[in-house]
């Protein structure tokens, strides 16, 4: 027995979602039973079902949730441009004033 | 009442609508029994809810029949005595094996859809209706029916062996479906029946015997030298549809009326 994975559409050009899963034999009695518990009710436009085997897999946190490094830098946003220049404007207004 | 039924033809209706829904109403009760203890949890779950399509069918026949004689439909399904249910005697037949279950349903199943198929055409409009929408729920059914008749007869022995005997046993039986109904010259010359059940049958035996003899299983039937169909060699059982049947269908009939005979006015 195999469990196999199944992903339904709602909609024709709707994303695939996860339903659940069956377990069965072999894919043929997998699409049998896949019907039955997530295509009954005209809730499926489309079904995939996928041999949970053949999905693979990543679930590496150092790869899907890297650590909070500050990348700032990378964007116009981590530059505070209007300080500096609100900075800048008045130091150079306060030396242009007549004595 | 549809304009087609004349009153003339009102009691061979009854009759066939009988007929119909007690077919779907006795199997849907036998597959029930499968309930919890199928092979596995999928199956059963697949099985329970297959069950429960055939007893639909029956209620969408039993309302239909209520429509026309004003008694309603759960009087219908209940309060009638065994003698007067109108099945065939294939599907009141205790729930023995995993492959009797099989081979009966696939049995019934594959001439019920000849059936359905031809009752779309009827000139009963509120029939053809509702079989033009039980038509594709078959569909599945017969899918399922193929996949596991596929699977035991190629599986083991074992499997194999209690298929082939189920199926020798149930041949009489199933051919008991196409018993010709009270009344059915009426009913075709009217066109609520629109293929008499010797049509129904020769056109279901050709559909099921090529299928049977790739497989190397049961079907005794042989083509008839004159007309070229295909003819059963086994007597089949009759008397279902004038209300006679085994010892099988009362017990049935005592567990399944025995909630209901408690208190027949009983407003739920």
């Amino acid at each position: 027995m195999a469990v196999f994975e199944v992903f339904q559409q709602a909609r024709e050009g709707k994303a695939f979602e996860h339903g659940g899963n069956v377990v069965a034999p072999d894919a043929e009695m997998a699409i049998l039973y896949a019907r039955e518990f997530y295509g009954r009710r005209q809730e499926a436009h489309r079904l995939w079902v996928v041999p949970r085997e053949c999905i693979v897999e990543i679930n590496d946190p150092d790869l899907l949730h890297p650590p909070a490094v500050d990348r700032s830098y990378r964007t116009v946003g981590g530059y505070s441009v209007r300080d500096t220049l609100r900075a800048t404007r008045g130091a150079v207004a306060g030396s242009a004033q007549p004595d | 009442m549809s304009d087609n039924a004349t009153n003339t033809d009102t009691t061979a209706l009854q009759t066939l609508l009988t007929a119909l829904a007690d077919d779907e109403f006795i199997l849907g009760y036998r597959n029930s029994e499968w309930t919890g203890i199928a092979p596995m949890l999928e199956e059963d779950v697949a099985f329970s809810s297959m069950s429960q399509d055939e007893i639909g069918h029956a209620r969408l026949l039993y309302q239909m029949l209520a429509e026309l004689t004003g008694t309603p439909a759960d009087r219908i399904a209940y309060a009638r005595e065994p003698g007067e249910f109108l099945n065939c005697q294939l599907v009141e037949r205790r729930k023995l094996d995993w492959a009797h279950a099989i081979a009966r349903y696939f049995l019934y199943d594959t001439a019920d859809h000849v059936r359905v198929e031809s009752l779309t055409r009827s000139s009963y409009a509120p029939l053809a209706n509702a079989m033009q929408k039980i038509v594709r729920e078959e569909k599945y059914h017969l899918m399922h029916g193929d996949i596991w008749v596929k699977r035991l007869a190629g599986f083991s022995p074992d499997a194999r062996e209690r298929l082939t005997s189920a199926l020798e046993s149930l041949w009489p039986d199933a051919l008991g479906m196409f018993e010709p109904l009270p009344g059915e010259a009426e009913l075709v010359a009217s066109g609520i029946l629109p293929s008499a059940t010797s049509d129904m049958q020769a056109e279901w035996l050709e559909q099921v015997a090529p299928y049977f003899e790739s497989l190397g299983l049961p079907c005794p039937v042989e083509r008839d030298a004159s007309t070229g169909r295909y003819v059963p060699t086994v007597e089949p059982v009759y008397g279902g549809r004038r209300g006679e049947h085994t010892p099988e269908l009362a017990e049935l009939w005592e567990e399944m009326t025995s909630v209901y005979r408690l208190d027949p006015e009983a407003v739920w």
